[in-house]
């Protein structure tokens, strides 16, 4: 699945994204000239210790924070150099946001949070509201459509944060700490959930996490440190219960080709079926 | 309908109205000082109705006074003979009745009002009471007393009221006729020749069929070079002008202090509106939303903050008004229409300028901050 999607031609794509804070002995590298293409489809996943700069790369991606010098590519327009008032229709139009903290208005219901962002995009009235309701129901969530955020679990308001995130039918999805906040059962919803878009929209998901479950949805882990990529890591597919997994643990090889599996026990039970 | 269909998410009055007691001590808040503006303007324009009532709610089409006497209120006038005669021999006169006017005290044992004395030609009527309530017209020792003074001295038909030192009999109550000021008194002309002298100080003129008021008033002027001639309509507004002029500089100092005490409370409202949910702007604005977005958001805020006091504030001025109805009747609020709409003018211009306090802070708010932690 990885090779295929690396072929395909990138949702978006940065080249030498950098971004140094101050200037001379001070100067401080935050993101230093980062490559990164993410393919239709794909879920990425960026991890790294704090500090890293794994937020301000998400910033910079978002179209958040000019970077010092680089490109981002997306939807064939260089944000990077894009006018500063163009940004937020730009954002309006190509990015959907996962927050770590929801960030859900809590002045609204979870029906409005998803219809004004439906209406940052230039949807209003009926389409608008259809469109919130269709997302809400998506998730699960149509019978707390007229609920306010504070009425909602932690799980609730993060899957009311990516139905938001779609309302404007991003190409790109980009999830800051999405299972922070959230126990082991809700983390791994939300990770399956995010694996989905993906998936069902063919939409590009980056995600920033110290959160090591999201490694299983993931089809690449990048490690940002110091600002730059040190290590890629490529996910294979567990062929017997789907889970990404990475190309370390069990594998097996069957007529040249090698498969990777998240235990002994999937593997097993592959060799079993065979068998059958 | 289209439009309806058309709306977005209501931000502005959602964020504003989230918090309810606040808004809602907000909205009373500005509400309270619109609604003084209201009143005090309500209340001197009852005084301005109830002063020209007697004008204003009469059968005259023109006035006649002494030269340079503009209004009853504030004035005396004293009419050279031979001008009621003048007056009648006017082509399109259909009649011409003289009243006298002086201003005094009546009074019984338990309490005193100030009053227009009007002493007119009781066999004719004309130049009397708009409206009787009860009772005949006076005859030689007797006045008619309005209904709200009569309530408040504690007089009926029947007793007996001190008019300018003198005990007449009442003979009857009127309407209409007391004001925050003084009341008006009715006496015959005879009755008021005993009390003051036979002098006439207007003579009221009614135009003959197919005269208009304007055309009498140019003969009258014409045949009376000595005096001074108005139409109703001028005298009335020359009577309005003089209680506005009384009452201009107490007015301006009270709106002002108002609109002042408006501006802060919805200022400070918007602001901390818009601090209390900065995070908030921010992550609109990393959803996309501009700056102007936002600018607009907090316009709305301010025009629902003001048009919402204005509507208390009307509501308040008008249930006052009901109330002091019952219990100071003396005291005429009138809410009008041109009040309501000076007062919601003025309400916007304060509106936009506390509108203005937040925006800066608006302009500065960084949607990157959405993706930091909350505090």
């Amino acid at each position: 699945m990885t090779s295929t999607l690396q072929t395909m031609a990138p949702a978006m794509s940065a080249r030498g994204l950098t971004k140094t804070y101050g200037v001379g002995d001070t100067q401080v590298v935050a993101v230093g000239g980062v490559d990164l293409d993410v393919a239709a489809g794909e879920v990425v996943l960026i991890m790294g210790p704090s500090g890293s700069g794994k937020t301000t790369l998400l910033l910079m991606l978002g179209a958040l924070l000019r970077p010092t010098s680089g490109s981002l590519l997306v939807g064939g327009v260089d944000t990077t150099t894009a006018p500063q008032r163009d940004l937020p229709r730009l954002r309006a139009s190509h990015f959907g946001f996962v927050f770590q903290d929801y960030n859900l208005l809590g002045a609204l219901t979870a029906r409005e949070n998803v219809e004004l962002a439906c209406n940052l995009a230039g949807t209003t009235g009926t389409a608008a509201r259809t469109r919130a309701d269709e997302l809400l129901a998506r998730f699960g969530l149509t019978g707390r459509a007229g609920f306010r955020p504070e009425q909602l679990s932690g799980g609730e308001k993060q899957r009311i944060s990516i139905a938001r995130a779609l309302a404007n039918d991003p190409a790109v999805v980009l999830a800051d700490e999405p299972t922070a906040n959230l126990d082991s059962a809700r983390g791994h919803e939300i990770a399956r959930l995010l694996r989905g878009l993906a998936d069902e929209d063919n939409r590009s998901i980056v995600i920033v996490s110290h959160d090591q479950r999201l490694r299983e949805v993931a089809d690449r882990v990048l490690w940002l440190e110091d600002g730059v990529f040190r290590e890629v890591a490529s996910m294979a597919v567990d062929p017997v219960c789907g889970m990404q997994v990475e190309r370390t643990g069990p594998s097996l090889e069957v007529d040249g080709i090698t498969y990777w599996f998240c235990a002994n026990g999937c593997r097993d039970e592959y060799l079993t079926g065979r068998a059958l | 309908m289209t439009r309806r269909l058309n709306r977005g998410v209501p931000l502005a009055r959602r964020v504003l109205f989230a918090e309810r007691r606040r808004a809602a001590l907000s909205v009373a808040g500005v509400a309270a000082a619109l609604l003084l503006v209201l009143l005090l303007d309500g209340i001197f324009a009852g005084a301005m109705a109830a002063n020209t009532y007697y004008v204003r709610t009469g059968p005259a089409d023109v006035v006649v006074s002494q030269r340079g006497v503009r209004t009853m209120h504030m004035s005396t006038s004293v009419l050279p003979t031979g001008t009621l005669e003048t007056a009648r021999a006017i082509p399109g006169v259909q009649w011409a009745a003289p009243i006298s006017l002086t201003t005094g005290i009546v009074a019984n044992g338990t309490g005193r009002q100030l009053s227009y004395v009007i002493g007119y030609d009781t066999s004719s009527g004309r130049g009397g009471p708009r409206q009787m309530v009860i009772g005949h017209a006076p005859a030689l020792g007797e006045a008619l007393l309005d209904r709200i003074a009569a309530d408040q001295i504690g007089v009926t038909v029947g007793d007996t009221v001190q008019v300018l030192g003198t005990p007449l009999r009442v003979s009857g109550i009127t309407t209409g006729g007391t004001s925050i000021v003084n009341t008006t008194t009715f006496v015959s002309r005879d009755e008021f020749a005993r009390l003051r002298g036979t002098t006439t100080a207007y003579v009221l003129a009614k135009a003959s069929l197919g005269t208009s008021a304007d055309r009498l008033a140019q003969r009258l002027r014409a045949a009376l070079p000595g005096v001074t001639v108005q139409t109703r309509t001028q005298f009335v507004a020359s009577e309005a002008r003089i209680t506005r002029d009384m009452s201009a500089d107490l007015l301006r100092i009270m709106t002002l202090l108002s609109f002042g005490i408006a501006l802060a409370v919805t200022a400070l409202t918007l602001l901390t509106v818009t601090l209390t949910r900065l995070r908030d702007y921010a992550v609109v604005k990393a959803l996309g939303s501009s700056s102007l977005r936002l600018v607009r958001t907090v316009g709305a805020q301010a025009a629902w903050t003001i048009a919402a006091a204005v509507a208390v504030a009307v509501a308040g001025a008008e249930l006052i008004s009901l109330l002091l109805a019952q219990v100071l009747p003396t005291v005429q609020v009138l809410v009008t229409a041109g009040s309501v709409s000076r007062t919601a003018v003025w309400a916007a211009v304060v509106g936009v300028l506390a509108a203005l306090g937040p925006l800066p802070r608006l302009a500065r708010v960084d949607p990157a901050t959405a993706f930091r932690e909350a505090a």
